[in-house]
């Protein structure tokens, strides 16, 4: 079986990055456009991550 | 001052039915290569690597590629999701891939990667169209 990554924040970072520079990509024509647009969204998502991680702490699903 | 990312950003012409469906069937087998065979030369190489690279990830974390069950609704629904993303999808179909292992503790990161790669390919495919349209 070959090894995987189980850290959560890795794989979510990832998969983060991955959906902004695509986003980014599609909804912005000029490259610096993309790369700020891509930052700016990765950030979000991070960010959005880490207060939702936060906000389930003291009300747990 | 911002530079444009391709050389070929302006609108142009609608392009014919025919040349249409061709565009959608080529943006959906090879991702980026509607963009690629209509001059976005740099986002076709971004949705070329991208997207099959968040499908081979989604595959090497375990995830499963679903089978078209119409019994179990989600299920079809992750089967169409899968299937979005073109030949990466009928390369791992082939090669008995995307089996899943659904006591890996990556397993639904694993599906997470593959059904947004088929999703985020649904999007660029209407990106091409609208290109062909004449729209952007």
């Amino acid at each position: 079986m070959p090894h995987v990554p189980t850290s959560h924040f890795l794989l979510m970072a990832l998969y983060a990055l991955l959906v902004s520079v695509v986003f980014a990509t599609l909804m912005k024509d000029t490259r610096q456009e993309q790369v700020r647009t891509a930052a700016m969204m990765f950030g979000g998502f991070l960010a959005a991550a880490l207060a939702l991680g936060w906000l389930m702490f003291p009300f747990p699903l | 001052m911002a530079t444009k990312s391709t050389t070929a950003e302006r609108p142009r012409a609608a392009a014919e039915p025919g040349r249409l469906a061709f565009v959608c069937v080529l943006s959906w087998l090879i991702p980026g290569a509607g963009h690629l065979l209509q001059g976005r030369r740099d986002k076709g190489l971004v949705f070329l690597v991208l997207l099959p690279l968040m499908f081979g990830i989604g595959l090497w974390l375990q995830g499963r590629l679903f089978p078209l069950e119409l019994s179990d609704p989600l299920v079809f629904l992750g089967a169409i999701a899968d299937r979005g993303i073109g030949l990466p999808y009928l390369i791992a179909y082939a090669a008995d891939a995307g089996a899943g292992l659904v006591t890996a503790s990556s397993y639904e990161y694993g599906n997470t990667f593959l059904m947004t790669a088929g999703l985020l390919n649904f999007l660029v495919i209407l990106d091409a169209f609208d290109i062909a349209k004449g729209r952007k």
